[in-house]
Parts: C-alpha cells; structure tokens; sequence
C-alpha cells in the first residue's frame, strides 16, 4: 500500500471505530480530556504502525490492542505521581466507614438492597459515575481487576505497588463505591 | 478470636481471589453469621461484582464529538510517517 491509500485507511478508521474505541477509553479513564488525548495517540499510533497490520487480526481487534497499552502506561503515570501517599498508607476516609473499633459507623450501615437492575442503562451511568468519584489510583485498580480481569500480581507490577497496598485500595474502592450506590441509585 | 467489619470486609475481596488462608476463612464465616451488615455487604458486593462483569461484555458506543475527530484527522494529516 502506499502512503496515500494507507492515511486514506487510516481516516476511514477514525470515522468508523473512534466512537467504540472512546466508549471504551473514557470507561476506564476518569477525565474526559485524557481519554480524547489517549484515543487521539491510537490513531497516531496507528497510523506510524499501519505497516504491521496484516490482515491477520479483524482492524478493530487490532486497533483496540493500542489504547489498552496506553491506557496501562496511563495507570503507571498515575501511580507514580501518588508514590508517597502509597507508600505512607495513606489512611484516606476510613474513619468515616469504620469507627474505632472498626465496626461500621452508624451513618455508613449497609441498607438492605433488591436485586439490581441488570439491564438499566441509568444505573451502569450511575456505576460509571461511582468510579469516576473514587481516588484514581482506586479507580485503576477497580478498572484492571473488575473490567480487564487483571490478576492482582499483575495490577501490582503495573503500578508499583506491594500486595498490602493492593488490598487496601481494592478494600477502600469497594466500600466506596457500595456506598455511593446505595445513596445515588437507592433513593431513585 | 472475632475480626472487625472492617476485617471481614477486607476478607471478603480476598476470598473473592482465592486468598484466604483457611483461618482467615472460618473468621470471615463466623462473623458473617453474626453480623447482618457485613453479610449485607457481602451479598451486595457480589451484586456490583456482577453487574459490573455484565457491564464490560457490552460494547459502549460513545459519540465522539465532531470537533475531536476532526482534531484527530487533522493530527493524522501533519503527522509525518515513520
């Protein structure tokens, strides 16, 4: 192929997939503006690479292996510039959840719950914005474990984390995000 | 030896990955079967662990506005190959 035909491939690719592809940077990335920057680094690494692709693949398949790098080495970003507090264990608002003899404080009481709504689009909006609320660092570990299926060793290794710490965010991300479901879907 | 909520909220996501030591597990069972609030949190924690699973098989289509695409196309223009 030559340049012309593979920049005119490359804009059709723009065109048919950056919906799909935002769709699924911006659900794994809090702030809007990082993700169009990321999805706009796929199409450019897309482009400057558009040689390797070989048909094997379908071009979705293959375009969707660029921002899921990306977005890993995003996550390694955020983790180093929050080293300190890491690595002070950083006791974030659990005094807020668990009292002092670590029992639940009476204002966070887990309420009971029905089913969830499986299928409500406005509930995964809600979801969605429940992860957006928690600290990023949380929010990258829930993303990797929950939505990528990553193993905690990896999840670790990516962030430069110990187990301790791993367990901490995963623990504080959880309660987090069960309490800002019950308080913003609950009441509807 | 009884754990905390806060404990035996922390067993839970440990469990969840098959890693709890055996001790640890019986602790988790115990007081789960004292404590209505963690077994609240237990059950709704596997609530969200699901809906969240659900959730990422589905594509998301998200629109894109018009003006970032147009930025993304105009980058690819002024971007030299190779």
């Amino acid at each position: 192929m030559d340049l012309k035909t593979n920049q005119h491939e490359v804009t059709a690719w723009v065109n048919d997939y950056s919906d799909i592809l935002y769709g699924y940077v911006v659900q794994r990335v809090s702030d809007t503006d990082t993700a169009k920057d990321l999805l706009q680094e796929t199409f450019l690494a897309a482009w400057r690479n558009v040689d390797k692709y070989n048909g094997d693949a379908s071009v979705k398949t293959w375009l969707f292996t660029i921002p899921k790098n990306k977005i890993i080495d995003h996550y390694r970003k955020i983790s180093t510039m929050h080293t300190e507090e890491l690595a002070n264990g950083d006791n974030g608002n659990d005094s807020y959840y668990f009292d002092s003899t670590c029992h639940w404080t009476e204002e966070t009481y887990p309420s009971e719950w029905g089913n969830l709504p499986l299928e409500s689009k406005e509930f995964y909006a809600i979801l969605n914005k429940g992860i957006k609320k928690l600290k990023e660092v949380q929010a990258a570990v829930f993303t990797m474990k929950y939505f990528d299926d990553m193993e905690s060793e990896e999840i670790c290794k990516v962030l430069n984390i110990t187990s301790s710490n791993y367990w901490v965010l995963v623990h504080r991300a959880k309660v987090q995000l069960r309490a800002y479901l019950e308080v913003n879907w609950l009441v509807h | 030896m009884s754990i905390s909520c806060k404990q035996a909220t922390d067993y839970i996501s440990k469990k969840e990955e098959g890693k709890i030591t055996i001790l640890q597990r019986y602790q988790l069972w115990r007081h789960l079967s004292e404590c209505y609030l963690c077994k609240r949190f237990n059950k709704q924690n596997k609530q969200i662990h699901t809906c969240v699973k659900e959730h990422t098989y589905q594509e998301h289509q998200i629109e894109l506005p018009q003006d970032d695409k147009n930025s993304i196309l105009m980058a690819l223009q002024n971007t030299e190959k190779g």
